[in-house]
């Protein structure tokens, strides 16, 4: 026979009730063995659930699929007059807007080409996010496997060209599960790789060649954070919210300003 | 059109391992399921504009429902005959950790599987809800919005699917300790 209180049970689990019906729960179940019974084995079937089904994310590939279908997806969306010129502007080398029409008009169309071309495709942004959606792809994530902080950093002593701040944040949620090496910007760049959630998140590091640093930015569903300690430039990526990345970027410079200090 | 594409991207991507973990448990291949998340968030995309409120999860979760069933019923019309039950039973849906684990064990994964198999038998109703809950951690108004059902129905769902996968559970494991000696 089941107990009548039980849906109440379950919503006082699943955080559902006021302050006042949760304390009458809590006294019911403190008494009903039915009930305390219902509570351990829901707490149990989560616990179950969550950590063995829960880790599942999108596929690189359909990520990607997607994101191509967004684009013919805008694309048709268009009058023809401006998806010609959208499609040309991708396509066709700015000289040949400026040299093959006539007058003003053209030569502007190909300047602000120009100068719009470094913000709209900097490859630096498109070789991080490839670099993070390769690391996704089976075999890719890890060269080294560990949780162990000491045992990550020195590898990359060996690996690459640059020595990053590397730490567990397990308590905070972003649990450390290894390292790995990646070349680009013309270095051998660190990678550490962290895991929030059903979440990866890369932390790419590289030595700085200019004074800026880029802008925390979004490309095909990925964060970028971007910031700098020292001379290294760092790059967290993800597809996590943006709260939980920057999570992430604030406990890293926290702790570069501490081994600073 | 590059902005709304930009502020589509913050605002609704993040939701996707969401929407694709809905997708896989409600389809019935993982083929099916690349395909249902595909349509919801195009779908998404062109509803954009009419999407209000800080909900998104929910709303994208509700997408890719509607898209779910628009198929079923286009199968329907086709002609197209379920498999059986048990079929999927069998095969499971494979839902278990891809991300590597360093201190993964095959008892583990094992135990996902079952898990897996365990969830695959239950009726679609009971099982997403459970997903909803347990997974994507959503309150009962968001899963009634998802589901389109009152919350009272949400709730006896949840206790049925939660009972059934207790119960069935334990006895796969007796099962299985059976099996060992």
């Amino acid at each position: 026979m089941q107990c009548a209180e039980s849906l109440r049970v379950q919503a006082y689990f699943d955080g559902e009730l006021d302050a006042l019906s949760a304390a009458d729960i809590e006294r019911h179940s403190g008494t009903c063995a039915e009930c305390s019974a219902l509570l351990d084995d829901i707490k149990q079937t989560r616990a179950a659930l969550r950590h063995d089904l829960g880790y599942e994310s999108t596929p690189p590939e359909l990520r990607a699929r997607i994101m191509r279908a967004l684009d013919q997806e805008i694309e048709a969306k268009l009058p023809r007059l401006q998806r010609q010129r959208i499609t040309g502007r991708r396509l066709r080398p700015f000289w040949q807007g400026a040299f093959s029409g006539i007058g003003g008009t053209a030569i502007a169309a190909g300047m602000a080409f120009f100068l719009l071309a470094p913000a709209l495709t900097n490859p630096l942004l498109d070789d991080l996010v490839s670099a993070h959606v390769r690391s996704l792809m089976p075999d890719h994530l890890i060269d080294v496997v560990s949780t162990d902080k000491h045992t990550v950093k020195p590898w990359f002593a060996g690996h690459t060209d640059v020595s990053p701040v590397v730490a567990d944040f397990d308590q905070q949620g972003y649990r450390l599960i290894g390292g790995r090496a990646d070349y680009f910007d013309h270095q051998r760049a660190a990678v550490v790789v962290y895991q929030h959630g059903s979440h990866v998140i890369n932390v790419f590091s590289w030595a700085a060649t200019t004074g800026s640093v880029p802008k925390d930015t979004t490309r095909n569903g990925y964060h970028l954070a971007f910031w700098k300690t020292g001379d290294l430039v760092y790059c967290a990526v993800s597809d996590t919210a943006w709260d939980e990345l920057l999570g992430l970027v604030r406990l890293l410079q926290d702790m570069s300003t501490r081994d600073a200090s | 059109m590059e902005d709304r594409r930009d502020r589509f991207e913050a605002q609704v991507l993040p939701h996707l391992d969401a929407a694709y973990r809905f997708a896989r448990w409600l389809s019935r291949s993982p083929a099916d399921a690349d395909d249902l998340v595909q349509e919801a968030v195009l779908r998404a995309f062109r509803g954009f504009d009419a999407l209000r409120g800080s909900d998104v999860k929910a709303w994208l979760l509700t997408i890719v429902k509607n898209c779910h069933l628009t198929a079923l019923k286009q199968q329907q019309r086709r002609g197209f005959v379920p498999l059986p039950e048990e079929h999927d039973v069998q095969d499971g849906h494979a839902m278990i950790a891809t991300t590597p684990d360093p201190e993964g064990s095959s008892i583990r994964r094992d135990e996902a599987r079952t898990l897996d198999q365990l969830m695959s038998a239950l009726p679609e109703d009971q099982r997403e809800v459970l997903v909803l809950r347990e997974i994507e951690e959503m309150d009962y108004r968001e899963i009634a919005t998802v589901t389109n059902v009152p919350i009272g129905t949400v709730m006896s769902r949840l206790a049925r699917a939660r009972a059934a996968l207790k119960t069935r559970w334990i006895k796969q494991i007796d099962g299985e300790r059976h099996a060992v000696r």
